[in-house]
């Protein structure tokens, strides 16, 4: 089963290379496909368990190991869903957009480097899913055009950075322990001065890459300067790659010493990823680039937890980081297609183009304001569920008042930034007249993953018994 | 002591290309230091008991990445005169590099003399993968979803090139450098084939000997030959992607090869079979690598190419 979700969208790429025409109907059928093998694999582990393979039939050690269990499973069917919606939001609008046909086959490769990331277990392993992800996501910016080539290429010049020094790091594990493993690498695993480097210069590259506090500087020009439906990828599933091999790392083989060392630091980076990236959308002037600077800062909530789940190891902080990661990819995914709906259609980049947009283009602007209601967190939602769940496990931990009141704080500016956007949406007296008439589909694709995360408050009680006991 | 002499000059002499290559002030000047820089770096690999690397740092870092800075010199329509910085701004990242300099010698001083215990296992399996040559039977046999992967990432680089390639301009050519570049070809092709094939056994293998047939192609397009190799061409495009695809789909059939079907095993190759397959998938591979890389340098050619009658045009 895992090989056919890795396979197929190879599979479907390379055809579509070789016969450009057909590219969106089999990007179509192969997203729909793997969404429902995905289903049928979290189906599969949440009865049997974790599933464990070791490639090409050698022994441990010497193969590459997969392995996939819950939270694995539930990221690439959270991939192949958002891979399915875009792939519609971008043939809906493809006549308007002139997205080009690179797309096509772009995002099967997106699917195949993200599903591979999920499942690998090998330290060198993830370092080729990275650069496949970078490199996929770099020539997925540049499909803008000019004005998108410096911050692409400023975008691969940074990520090749982070994988160098990622690639660093596995290079000294090697040389130390000789096994690239993770499970046999933690078995082994000594806090000592060449592991701590290894350690520091992985996190490095990885919050290089994932565009963590402070390292977060390309993130916003490039996601603004790509298409919509490819910052929607960006921002929901590219991003969260290497969160997902930081976690592994820092949970998986850490050893108890570098994990109390590190902890404030990580929990300290998401609290200013927090207040700064809240800030820098409550200024920006550009549409885009809040949607952008509110991935920074929403970033800021799953490295805060991972900080705290390092320090007090409380399975309620696992689950909300997971579920911070789950409800962001859905609302961002939602704010970049409405977001770059509403420009399109009233043709301008800047904040002050929503103005009347609740006239106009109601659907889109509800779609957004229900995503914003997610990040803000407000009940029921996604993102409720997962501040419930950091909120909850602090209170459990007792005397933490400083950490309620960051979140406070965090919370009130995401409103702060959310609002301004709606509040300028439902200025109706001098309303920004649409370029042309405004359509229906994309919009109602745009609404779609809003609903599912208010959905998530439906499904809370399993999905928060699933990733507690997961954790990684 | 004679080779200890040796290792030192090429270590002093590694450090004044690469210093020389980062101050020099003309761009062609830079391009020529890093080309001589990836050349003794070939060397240095070589000294170190690394010879695939030392091919593939021949080809690649030396041959094909310089052509690559060279052409992408030539397309640059206007002058570039370098930022002058001032001198914080090139001591920033002076610390920032010694910093970490100083951290990762710190630690490789403390790595442990003995080696991994991998070998024993990787010499153990060796019988069984088909190959003779460790680092083959590594790169293709017990690791080859990262070899696959790579293949990928390297069609991918090509992809996303191909999206901000500016056209370019047909240029003439020289009449010397266009009857060595014939000249050269037939021995390329041969010397290719050579090492794809003796990658079984020794150094060498798909890697290095689609450099060595890019680097050939790539001088007989600078030299307007080969006119239909360009994307537009689907049978160009096949062989691009075969690469790839010949990998998947031999796995897959290698899937149903295996008597019984218990449990699936992704890439695994069937003992008995395991030599040929892997020479057909290095020989697609090399294909492959020799293309996108050839394509990824030269670049499309100019639309007169299609005159000729060989490419269906863009």
């Amino acid at each position: 089963m895992m090989v056919v979700l890795l396979v197929l969208p190879l599979l479907s790429a390379l055809f579509m290379l070789l016969w450009p025409r057909i590219a969106p109907l089999l990007a179509l059928l192969t997203a729909s496909v793997c969404s429902l093998v995905a289903l049928q694999l979290l189906l599969l582990v949440s009865q049997q368990g974790s599933q464990q393979v070791l490639l090409a039939g050698w022994p441990s050690g010497l193969a590459i190991s997969l392995e996939a269990n819950s939270l694995s499973s539930l990221l690439i069917l959270l991939t192949a869903l958002l891979q399915l919606l875009v792939g519609l939001y971008a043939f809906a609008t493809h006549r308007r957009d002139k997205l080009g046909a690179g797309f096509w086959p772009l995002s099967g490769m997106l699917q195949l480097g993200l599903t591979a990331l999920w499942l690998s277990r090998d330290l060198f392993n993830l370092y080729v899913c990275l650069e496949l992800l970078g490199i996929v996501a770099v020539a997925l910016v540049s499909l803008s055009g000019d004005k998108a080539i410096k911050p692409a290429l400023n975008y691969l010049l940074l990520s090749l950075f982070g994988s160098l020094c990622y690639l660093l790091g596995v290079a000294i594990l090697y040389g130390a322990y000789g096994v690239l493993d993770i499970t046999v690498l933690a078995s082994q695993w000594q806090a000592d001065l060449l592991s701590s480097t290894a350690l520091l210069l992985m996190t490095l590259g990885l919050m290089l890459k994932a565009a963590l506090w402070p390292l977060h500087g390309w993130l916003p020009a490039a996601h603004a300067a790509a298409p919509a439906p490819v910052s929607a990828l960006l921002s929901a599933l590219v991003v969260k790659g290497p969160l997902f091999i930081l976690c592994l790392l820092w949970l998986q083989l850490a050893g108890a010493t570098q994990v109390a060392a590190v902890a404030p630091w990580f929990a300290g980076c998401g609290l200013a990823a927090l207040l700064l990236g809240g800030v820098s959308a409550l200024r920006t002037p550009f549409a885009k680039n809040m949607v952008a600077y509110s991935t920074v800062a929403q970033l800021g909530y799953a490295m805060l937890a991972l900080g705290l789940l390092l320090r007090f190891n409380q399975p309620l902080f696992a689950a909300a980081l997971w579920l911070f990661v789950l409800a962001h990819a859905l609302a961002k995914a939602t704010c970049f297609l409405a977001v770059g709906e509403i420009t399109a259609t009233l043709g301008g980049k800047r904040i002050s183009t929503l103005k009347g947009a609740s006239q106009t283009m109601p659907l889109a602007m509800f779609a957004f304001a229900v995503a914003g209601g997610s990040l803000i967190g407000l009940p029921p939602s996604g993102g409720f569920l997962a501040k419930w769940a950091l909120l909850q496990g602090l209170w459990l931990q007792g005397g933490q008042l400083f950490w309620l009141l960051v979140i406070v704080l965090a919370t009130l500016l995401s409103a702060a930034y959310v609002f301004r956007a709606v509040v300028l949406a439902f200025n109706r007296a001098d309303p920004v007249a649409p370029d042309f008439a405004p359509r229906i589909l994309p919009q109602w694709l745009a609404l779609l993953p809003a609903l599912a995360v208010w959905a998530m408050a439906l499904y809370s009680e399993p999905l928060l018994q699933l990733l507690k006991q997961e954790g990684l | 002591m004679s080779l200890l002499l040796f290792d030192t000059i090429l270590c002093l002499l590694l450090l004044a290309l690469a210093l020389a290559s980062i101050l020099s002030r003309q761009l062609a000047h830079a391009v020529i230091l890093y080309i001589a820089f990836g050349l003794m770096m070939a060397l240095a690999w070589a000294r170190l008991a690394a010879p695939d690397l030392a091919l593939a740092e021949a080809a690649i870092g030396a041959g094909l990445t310089g052509a690559l800075c060279f052409s992408a010199l030539a397309h640059q329509q206007i002058q570039l005169k370098p930022d002058v910085l001032s001198w914080p701004q090139r001591l920033w990242p002076a610390v920032f590099v010694l910093l970490m300099l100083g951290g990762v010698l710190a630690a490789l001083l403390q790595l442990p003399p003995t080696a991994s215990q991998l070998i024993a296992v990787t010499q153990a399996g060796l019988g069984n993968s088909g190959v003779s040559h460790p680092v083959t039977a590594v790169l293709l046999n017990f690791r080859s979803w990262d070899t696959l992967l790579e293949l990928v990432v390297l069609l991918l680089a090509l992809l996303g090139a191909r999206q901000v390639a500016p056209e370019v301009k047909p240029a003439t050519s020289w009449s010397l450098s266009l009857s060595w570049s014939r000249l050269l070809a037939p021995m390329v092709i041969l010397l290719a084939g050579y090492l794809l094939w003796a990658g079984a056994s020794q150094p060498g293998g798909a890697f290095q000997a689609g450099a060595l047939l890019a680097a050939g192609a790539v001088v007989l397009r600078l030299n307007q030959q080969l006119s239909w190799l360009s994307w537009s061409n689907f049978w160009i495009r096949l062989l691009t992607v075969s690469g790839v695809l010949v990998f998947v789909l031999t796995a897959l059939t290698a899937i149903l090869l295996t008597p019984g079907n218990t449990d699936v095993v992704w890439l695994r190759w069937p003992p008995q079979l395991a030599a040929g397959i892997i020479l057909l998938v290095e020989l697609f591979a090399t294909i492959a690598i020799a293309l996108t890389l050839t394509v990824l340098v030269a670049g499309e050619p100019a639309s007169t190419g299609a005159e000729l009658g060989c490419g269906e045009g863009v």
